[in-house]
């Protein structure tokens, strides 16, 4: 590793800062925390890895935004020096390795209290454990935690992702809610839920992602094609759902979290409790659970009728080590109701052109908790083995197996007009998703401490079967994947290349006329990624991928062929479809100074087969008069765009924030655009962080807006109604951290979503056509935590 | 290294028994009927002070997709006369046909049938049948036609479980036919 000298780094600083903020910063200068002639501070400690537990030798140690930078001794050992009272922020890097960032205070309020014992107040032990990478990292990896993420609680997956850039939501009201990585969505972004493909039916736009974020300490997002490592599906990223490492032989430590809010006057309750077990050492173990109940949603002038949700989830996990060896169960149920506006079944065009020009539903109501037609109720069980073995030549072998069931049942509007089936009260869709997952994964030792890699096995077996209205057709499917990845690292550039090669077998079987119909299919893929990372300094870095992912067409484009009550459009399959496959290359530049961060990252994504519903020239006769006829097809499709994201910390109180994500999407073979494409969006925030104040820590308080542009690019003539306006709308948040005692602690927050109530629509929004997003939502939260 | 065997064997026979799948998708294929399918709609007008009904279908033995339509007659009537006009509704995907006129009968509180003629002055609809909450109904009225002219008659069935005050606007279609009609 080399590291530039000071004085260049901030001539790059001062050339960034120019290049960004013009005159705005020319006044500004570097200011370092002034000399202090007691600099007798020093940090220390072993760098081990996570799971062996042996000591990482030759990871570099440093403190960002310094030109002082350390190796890790044979026995892992690393010291830093002189170093002045402030806050720092140190990094650990190395080959095969996430790199570890952890922010020291070496200020202690009360140094003339202990002046006796000065050195050990200013000392800190830093034990570092590292974790062995699992993403490509050439690809940029947003994750959003601590306190980011304590900000989102109570919110659904998707909604508690939206705050990075790139990311937005698609939504069905205002509680269903899918994640959409760079315009990409259901079937095209993987997540993966601690470490295991979350197997739903996400084909369905109203089919949100069965997983309590709660069970994650970290969500990151991994933009751009990840096929390799992660298989199919992974075309515009993958979000992971990460929990805590579990507390191997630490003390009892627990966590109660509850958020309200104002809007659905929804109220959530999360509590864990975990430790280790004082007989049994190497035991770990977490219990989890989160309770949430949520009444009408309320747009600034009316309620939304049956949108309430309630929502119970629970996890468990245990896990042991010894040695090189370890073990995790875990098991997690996540059950949901949801409801859904009822103004939402559209029976004809007339219906939804008659809403369109009303410009609010038709259906009032006021506030209830009551959930009726129609709704979903969704439950999801995972139950996940993961057992590795960390050889002692450094190799590493890892097997994770995992069921998932999925089950959806979905209750229309209408119940049967024979009242004897009408009394039974079923849905009139149901599905059942059975899969098991099988991952092996081989990690070689790195070679002379440059080349690490791994070569893995992933296989899945699937079944569905469904009863109800004929929608999608039961099936059985088999996958299995094979990749070899290497990682190779030399003085500051980090080199990566990878292959897969998937295979999956699908069979079908429908009913036709009354006649039970098969049909096999077989699809099989290659997937590649080349990726490099130069590390120009401490601070910049930049980075560029080129990689592909595929997804076979999946059962509802292969067969679909009714009336889609919610889109009011005919939606026809084309069982000839062949898989899509896309080719990412994404770059960004990357910069962690100590008041000036940003990462500007482009990308171009190429989808060959895009599949899409393409409008056809007639409409369909039915019974309930014409409807716009749409039939799966296929088309080369780019989608390119750039994310930025910059906080400045223009005085050592206030940081201005913002984030920008710009996105076009095109249809290749048509010179058309495409539908359904996140408008471009910028969203700026203003915190102001408070001294502490008694044992009052890190108080802030911040203040954002989000402008959100008319999609402008949309195929003309191809919509009931023309995308929604732009909008701009306005967010402020409070939080505090209270230290009650040494074990207790208490987190608190309030924001204000909507700040002025404003009326407006998103295009991504099934509800668009007819209904306003949520109106003014006040939410007040407690973290109570014990022990840790 | 004893209790790390252990937990492996311990591991392998949870994983087997956990994990096992041998269920085939194939064995659980059952036909299973749309509860709410309509696949035909007749109009009975029965001129007044005699026996002559005239009678006009949409008919979509299949429901929506699938083949189209088999029958959608144009309505032809007289010119300044008065009809009778009824409705037949069944769903024939099913054997026997099912009756959904009787169904919607004693549903009535939950359904509104709506007869639009474009232009209006081709012919004029009265209710005949109110529900128990005296809003009309629809399966039986008059129909009086008027000068000879071409147009179109909308047909709506609009269902409206707990929402029906009389009017169009509540609920969703279940049957939006536009029949051609001519009066000479």
């Amino acid at each position: 590793m080399s590291f530039s000298g000071f004085s260049s780094a901030k001539t790059k600083y001062n050339l960034f800062s120019k290049l960004i903020f013009g005159l705005l910063m020319t006044a500004f200068s570097i200011s370092v925390f002034g000399q202090n002639s007691n600099c007798a501070c020093f940090v220390k400690g072993i760098v081990r890895d996570k799971h062996s537990s042996q000591p990482v030798v030759g990871a570099t140690v440093l403190i960002i935004g310094q030109n002082s930078g350390v190796f890790t001794d044979e026995k892992g050992r690393y010291e830093l020096r002189n170093l002045c009272p402030g806050t720092y922020t140190l990094e650990c890097r190395i080959v095969g390795y996430n790199s570890f960032r952890q922010t020291l205070d070496l200020t202690s309020g009360h140094i003339e209290d202990f002046s006796l014992q000065e050195q050990e107040i200013h000392l800190k032990d830093v034990e570092i454990t590292a974790h062995r990478s699992q993403e490509p990292s050439s690809q940029p990896l947003s994750t959003i935690s601590g306190n980011e993420l304590e900000n989102t609680r109570g919110r659904s997956l998707a909604e508690s992702l939206k705050g990075l850039p790139g990311v937005t939501s698609l939504q069905t009201g205002s509680s269903i809610s899918k994640p959409v990585i760079h315009g990409l969505h259901s079937n095209r972004v993987l997540i993966m839920n601690n470490g295991v493909r979350q197997e739903g039916q996400q084909w369905g736009s109203e089919h949100a992602p069965e997983i309590d974020p709660f069970i994650a300490t970290r969500l990151s997002v991994v933009k751009g094609a990840a096929g390799v490592r992660y298989g199919s599906d992974a075309i515009g990223g993958v979000i992971l759902v990460e929990p805590e490492e579990l507390p191997f032989d630490k003390p009892l430590s627990s966590e109660l979290n509850t958020v309200g809010f104002s809007n659905g006057r929804q109220g959530v309750l999360s509590g864990t409790v975990q430790g280790g077990i004082k007989m049994l050492k190497g035991f770990g173990w977490r219990a989890q659970g989160t309770i949430k109940k949520s009444g009408n949603i309320r747009t600034p002038d009316y309620y939304l009728d049956n949108t309430g949700t309630n929502e119970k989830n629970f996890s468990l996990a245990a896990g042991y080590r010894n040695k090189g060896f370890g073990i995790d169960l875990f098991y997690s149920r996540f059950d949901t109701k949801i409801g859904i506006f009822s103004g939402s079944h559209i029976g004809s065009v007339t219906d939804l052109l008659n809403v369109i020009r009303n410009g609010e539903p038709f259906i009032k109501s006021g506030f209830s908790y009551a959930i009726a037609r129609p709704n979903q109720n969704v439950t999801h069980d995972l139950i996940k083995a993961e057992t590795h073995y960390h050889f002692q030549n450094g190799n590493k072998l890892q097997w994770t197996a995992a069921r998932q069931i999925n089950n959806r049942n979905e209750y229309d509007l209408h119940r049967s007009r024979n009242d004897s089936i009408a009394a039974l009260n079923h849905p009139e869709l149901t599905f059942k998703l059975s899969t098991l997952t099988n991952d092996v994964v081989w990690d070689h030792k790195p070679i002379a401490g440059k080349l690490a890699g791994q070569v893995g096995v992933s296989t899945l077996y699937q079944y569905n079967l469904m009863s109800g209205r004929p929608l999608i057709p039961n099936f059985n499917q088999f996958n299995v994947g094979i990749f070899w990845m290497e990682r190779y690292v030399r003085n500051s550039w980090e080199l990566e290349a990878g292959v897969r090669y998937d295979y999956r077998k699908l069979k079908t079987y429908r009913i036709v006329s009354k006649e039970k119909l098969a049909d096999d299919f077989n699809f099989k893929n290659f997937s590649g990624t080349l990726g490099a990372t130069k590390n120009f300094s401490g601070r910049l870095s930049a980075r560029l991928n080129v990689g592909t992912a595929w997804r076979a067409p999946n059962v509802s484009e292969l067969f679909s062929d009714g009336v889609h009550h919610g889109a009011a459009a005919y939606e026809k399959g084309d069982a000839s479809l062949q898989p899509e496959t896309a080719i990412n290359t994404i770059g960004s530049v990357k910069y962690a100074g100590e008041r000036l961060t940003f990462e500007v990252g482009g990308y171009y994504n190429f989808i060959s087969d895009y599949i899409y519903l393409k409008p056809q020239p007639e409409p369909i006769l039915t019974i309930r008069g014409s409807f716009p006829y749409f039939k799966y097809t296929q088309t080369d499709a780019t989608f390119k765009g750039v994310d930025v994201s910059a906080s400045w910390k223009f005085v050592k109180t206030t940081t201005f924030s913002s984030k920008l994500s710009y996105l076009q999407a095109y249809d290749r073979r048509n010179d058309n655009y495409l539908v359904m494409i996140p408008a471009n969006r910028i969203d700026n925030q203003l915190k102001y962080d408070l001294p502490d104040f008694g044992n009052w820590h890190q108080t802030y308080i911040s203040a954002g807006n989000l402008f959100v542009a008319r999609q402008k690019r949309v195929p003309p003539e191809s919509d009931f109604a023309p995308p929604p306006k732009a909008y701009s709308i306005w967010t402020v948040q409070a939080g505090s951290s209270i230290r009650l005692s040494n074990k207790h602690q208490l987190e608190t927050g309030i924001t204000v979503q909507n700040l002025f109530n404003t009326a407006y629509r998103d295009y991504l929004n099934r509800f668009r056509y007819y209904a306003d997003e949520m109106g003014r939502n006040i939410s007040v939260r407690f973290k109570y935590s014990f022990g840790a | 290294m004893k209790i790390n065997q252990k937990l492996t064997l311990a591991l392998l026979l949870f994983t087997a028994l956990t994990f096992t799948q041998c269920k085939d998708a194939g064995e659980d294929v059952e036909p299973d009927d749309e509860n709410e399918l309509i696949t035909t709609v007749t109009l009975k007008f029965a001129e007044k002070g005699t026996t002559t009904v005239n009678s006009f279908s949409y008919k979509d033995t299949d429901g929506d997709g699938g083949n189209a339509p088999v029958q959608f007659d144009a309505i032809l009537l007289k010119p300044n006369t008065a009809y009778t006009l009824t409705v037949e509704m069944k769903d024939e995907s099913k054997t026997p046909a099912e009756d959904v006129t009787e169904e919607i009968q004693e549903k009535a509180e939950e359904h509104l049938l709506i007869y639009t003629p474009a232009p209006a002055t081709l012919l004029t609809y009265t209710y005949g049948d109110k529900d128990a909450n005296n809003f009309n109904i629809g399966l039986k009225g008059e129909a009086l036609t008027g000068a000879a002219g071409t147009g179109v008659l909308k047909v709506q069935l609009r269902h409206q479980p707990g929402t029906k005050n009389g009017s169009a606007a509540p609920g969703s279609d279940d049957v939006n036919l536009d029949f051609t009609l001519t009066i000479k």
